[in-house]
């Protein structure tokens, strides 16, 4: 069978798409290959209910990289972020707390719960502006492997030390404790306002099972400001057209570059010949062969079903296996009638362009995550709450609205498995948690899709249905992803490849994984 | 030299802290404030080899306590695991439960093991500085990333994935057993505000894991204190206690006592935790706002209560562990970290040995019991309350305990007063990633001096942290001979 492709990208998720479209700009043929009929992975918009478009799974974007964005001209091909400008915290005593893109208005509301912490939040805003700026070197960087003796690792190690060290010790030691410490301790060390610290903290459990009180959690606060720094766009933002329009745009710029897309084009399994990737199979039977194969599915699809342990050295094996999932989150999305009605914020004011974050307290979430730990699904869950369509109206019929709530905890691994009835049962208590905040929405819901890990697992192919191919833990970043030794982008058998968010520098609609893996692959084939 | 090197508190580490300045040929002062009221407690830690050396410690009528098996596991539906130091016997025993963690077992402790013996590396000396440029902190860490290496790619790997992880991840990787993970994870969260799916307890894991011998993971007993505080060359001044250390220009020049008698001093090293020397002991105007800050923060949750019980009849060296599994470690810490006495503790009842022979006492180590309470307060009815609770729950498990009377009940309040542990946290600073090596217990304090200058801190809450007995005192003395009279 004669190779007809350079590379073979398997999943045609927003890593696979952005490898494809680098490798298509260095001249290679290229195919992508999706399961599903249309490109996006987790990153798609769908008309879930007539007239009411989602950005069905993820819904934010921030952390898209610039250098991406810049070099697939993304905005040529119809990338066009919208920014989110608010996050509005109800508290349980009918007060809220706001956070505003507008500094002087952020510094009096907050003042408004506590006048240290607005002044706090000044030094705190800049320690960590310096800190994203030191990590990000990090995030472009093929990680080194820490146990070889080989020149190159040597030489990577020396220069992650030199990196480090050259931080000088306040943002040193800053970052050791981002890297060790849970979300709420390193807060408490700042701030005395419980929601603020509670929303903050909240992006730190994201997609991960941990509670804000798990030491780990801190490292994840960066990220927020990681999207800030670059300039591009402000922190958080929608695509206009939802997620979907990312991918679409990512897609576009590969097929302009060369590369060919086959939607419904399921990957039964990649062929191995001589421990070498020679093509792969897909699930109608037919055979496709290439140079090489980049798979950009989670590593635990990836190897253990699409390669097969036994093409794999044993200890390898065992690493993939051991590799953390756990799904923890699910996702709820409302076609309304009418807008919600926050008991602390009546109206429809400009909160609710932003976010709404049902975060009451650190102990709130320490709660809900207290559950999840044994099996169950949080009874007062934490819910990221956005309405796109209140800043792209074309997502609903005029009048109407999408609201698209973000929900933790929903363990995968839920006592007694997901059902019928447990997901209607999850469904309830997201509704009954935004109920007690803003009462009016059961009667302003005219459709409700609730979307659990188990469905995400299912529908995206996503192991345990981890919105990150598996939990950003530091056990599981860096050089440690997805195992040690493997991180390079490389893979135990000869022309195999991976991309996707299961390698560093992981999930959140970034691209990082794609781009360097697509650069490393270049780099190695000169 | 006519002033002596004042030395505050006569726990282990600063009696060894004094006798190496002793040994140096300073005049030394110990400040004994208080005795604890039973002297014939033995202190748990490992005693690096260096100090037994130095000291010629085992010449002197030190006597280690190791029993063996090291953990009587409790299992729910009856009788007992046991966990002894001879390999195939602990094999065997947990066959009878599981034959895959059998097998398991000994790559496990070998694994740990290798890991251990670094750790016991990086612990013989002060910590190291990673952004230090001086040669003596880059030969430092050259050494240790050399030894690291020599681990082989094995080793490395175990190192990178273990420290930051839970002690349950680790154990879930390996073992099926509830009851052998329940006794591991102890370990994990042993002194620690936490529950063993929280990251880092690996780590705590490990830590009291070194010193002893494979397939032992609970530090051994011993007398050393007592035989320290009979060592000559250092002058012990009993039932004294500190009020302030007096500071002029800067420096360290005398200890105040509590009568008001003020004591010269050439230096003074305290082993009171951190922040009490710097902010009680010490006038808190000599630390700049940022480093106040940092050491307001360092965490010293005490969740741990002692309760003293006296058997009709000794029944010998043993070590009696109740903690059924994870989930159960896990529920105890939920109730701790919402201020909540939890119903069902760990419990690990440790016979007296020696000193008390043949007297039938046995202390438990009960957590978690919460400092600070959400409802009501350590009063009596709380600790008569916790006395029946530990009694109900070892004599469900170990009849012997049927007739156990409760001698005695320290909360983390009582630990507070009796020993100096600030909220009754014996480590002084949670040994938390975050507070370990060059951060134990804040980056600024970790080398052992303060801003105040001839002013060094030699105790628990300095690196390496309680369990190890000696090596922070041992450190402290080394900086301060290293610094000589210059300040």
């Amino acid at each position: 069978m004669p190779a007809s492709y350079d590379a073979i990208v398997i999943g045609g998720g927003h890593n696979g798409l952005v490898c494809a479209a680098y490798l298509a700009r260095a001249g290679k043929r290229v195919v992508v290959l999706e399961r599903r009929d249309e490109v996006g992975g987790a990153a798609v918009s769908e008309e879930v209910f007539p007239g009411f478009t989602f950005s069905t799974y993820s819904y934010v974007v921030s952390l898209l990289r610039p250098e991406i964005i810049r070099d697939l001209d993304l905005p040529r091909h119809g990338l066009h972020i919208l920014p989110l400008e608010s996050t509005l915290t109800p508290l349980a005593n009918g007060d809220y707390l706001a956070q505003w893109s507008d500094h002087d208005q952020n510094h009096r509301e907050l003042a408004r719960h506590s006048a240290r912490d607005a002044e706090a939040l000044e030094e705190f805003g800049r320690l960590m502006h310096q800190m994203a700026r030191a990590v990000k070197p990090l995030l472009g960087m093929v990680p080194p492997d820490p146990a070889s003796l080989a020149p190159r690792d040597l030489l990577g190690l020396m220069r992650v030390a030199r990196h480090v060290r050259g931080l000088g010790p306040g943002a040193f030691h800053a970052l050791c404790k981002l890297m060790t410490m849970s979300a709420a301790d390193y807060l408490d060390e700042w701030f005395e306002t419980d929601a603020l610290k509670a929303t903050k903290s909240a992006s730190g459990i994201i997609g991960t099972l941990l509670g804000p009180r798990s030491p780990g959690t801190a490292y994840v606060l960066l990220h927020h400001y990681m999207g800030e720094i670059d300039g591009v766009f402000r922190a958080w933002g929608f695509a206009k057209g939802g997620n979907g329009s990312v991918s679409a745009a990512i897609a576009g710029a590969a097929r302009a570059l060369g590369a060919e897309i086959r939607t419904g084009a399921p990957v039964a399994r990649v062929l191995v010949g001589n421990g070498r990737a020679t093509g792969v199979a897909l699930e109608s039977g037919e055979e496709i062969a290439a140079q090489c194969v980049v798979s950009g599915v989670d590593p635990r699809r990836t190897f253990i079903e699409l390669v097969g342990a036994e093409h794999l050295p044993s200890e390898f094996v065992e690493a993939i296996r051991r590799f953390k999932f756990r799904g923890s989150s699910g996702k709820v999305n409302l076609a309304l009638g009418a807008l919600p009605d926050f008991t602390c914020l009546p109206g429809a004011g400009p909160h609710l362009r932003g976010a709404i974050s049902i975060s009451p307290s650190v102990d709130y979430l320490e709660r809900a995550y207290d559950e999840a730990k044994y099996g169950e699904c949080s009874r007062r869950p934490y819910l990221d709450i956005v309405i796109p369509s209140m800043i792209d109206p074309a997502m609903a019929p005029p009048g109407r609205h999408v609201m698209s709530i973000f929900v933790q905890y929903a363990p995968y691994a839920v006592n007694g498995g997901w059902t019928e009835a447990r997901r209607a049962a999850f469904g309830d208590a997201v509704i009954d948690t935004l109920a007690e905040y803003a009462p009016n929405i059961r009667s302003a819901i005219l459709h409700r899709q609730v979307i659990t890990p188990a469905d995400i697992e299912r529908t995206l192919g996503l192991s345990e249905g981890n919105i990150f191919q598996g939990e950003l833990t530091l056990q599981q970043m860096f050089f440690l992803r997805p195992a040690p030794a493997w991180a390079k982008y490389q893979t135990p058998i000869h022309a195999l490849w991976q991309c996707g968010a299961g390698t560093h520098p992981g999930g959140g609609v970034m691209g990082a994984s794609g781009r360097n893996a697509a650069l490393t692959m270049l780099g190695s084939a000169r | 030299m006519s002033e002596p090197v004042v030395i505050i508190g006569s726990g282990v580490n600063e009696l060894v802290c004094a006798h190496r300045l002793a040994r140096a040929g300073r005049r030394v002062l110990v400040i004994a404030a208080r005795e604890p009221r039973d002297g014939s407690l033995l202190e748990p830690g490992w005693i690096p080899p260096a100090i037994v050396r130095d000291f010629s410690l085992d010449r002197h009528g030190l006597t280690i306590h190791r029993p063996d098996p090291w953990a009587t596991v409790a299992l729910p539906g009856g009788g007992a695991l046991e966990l002894s130091s001879d390999m195939e016997r602990s094999v065997t025993a947990i066959r009878r439960l599981s034959p895959r963690d059998a097998e398991r077992w000994p790559a496990f402790c070998e694994r740990m093991a290798r890991l251990a013996r670094l750790l016991e590396a990086v612990y013989a000396a002060a910590p190291p500085d990673p952004l230090g440029r001086a040669p003596r902190d880059v030969l430092q860490l050259a050494a240790i990333a050399l030894r690291a290496r020599r681990l082989g790619r094995q080793g490395v790997e175990d190192l990178l994935r273990l420290l930051p992880i839970s002690a349950a991840d680790l154990l879930d990787d390996w073992f099926e057993t509830d009851a052998l993970k329940g006794a591991l994870g102890a370990a994990g969260i042993l002194h620690l505000a936490r529950g063993p799916r929280s990251g880092g307890t690996a780590f705590n894991l490990l830590h009291h894991h070194v010193g002893s011998p494979p397939g032992v993971f609970r530090p051994p007993r011993s007398n050393v204190r007592h035989v320290l505080a009979g060592l000559p060359g250092i002058e012990l001044r009993r039932g004294a206690e500190v009020a302030r250390i007096g500071v002029r220009d800067g420096r360290a020049t005398s200890v105040v006592l509590a009568s008001g008698e003020e004591i010269a001093a050439a230096h003074v090293a305290s082993g009171a935790d951190p922040l009490r020397t710097l902010t009680v002991l010490a006038d808190p105007k000599w630390l700049d706002p940022d480093l106040a800050r940092a050491l307001r923060h360092v965490r010293s949750r005490g969740v741990v209560a002692r309760v003293s019980l006296m058997l009709e009849r000794p029944a010998g060296p043993r070590a009696l562990v109740v903690a059924p599994s994870l989930d159960d470690l896990e529920h105890a810490y939920d109730d701790a970290k919402y201020g909540r006495v939890s119903q069902h503790p760990y419990l690990e009842a440790v016979s007296a040995a020696d000193g008390a022979a043949g007297s039938g006492r046995v202390d438990v180590h009960v957590q978690c019991a919460p400092y600070a309470l959400a409802q009501g307060a350590w009063d009596d009815g709380r600790r008569l309350e916790l006395g029946n609770l530990t009694v109900k729950m070892l004599s469900r498990h170990f009849p012997d305990f049927e007739a156990a009377v409760v001698t005695r009940v320290l909360s983390p309040r009582e630990l507070e007063v009796e020993y100096g542990w600030p909220e009754g946290q014996a480590c002084h600073a949670e040994l938390a990633l975050d507070q370990a090596l060059w951060m134990r217990p804040v980056p600024a304090l970790a080398r052992y001096r303060t801003p105040i200058r001839g002013l060094y801190l030699c105790g628990a809450g300095m690196h390496p942290g309680a369990g190890v007995a000696g090596a922070a005192g041992a450190h402290a003395a080394q900086e301060i001979l290293r610094d000589g009279d210059r300040t």
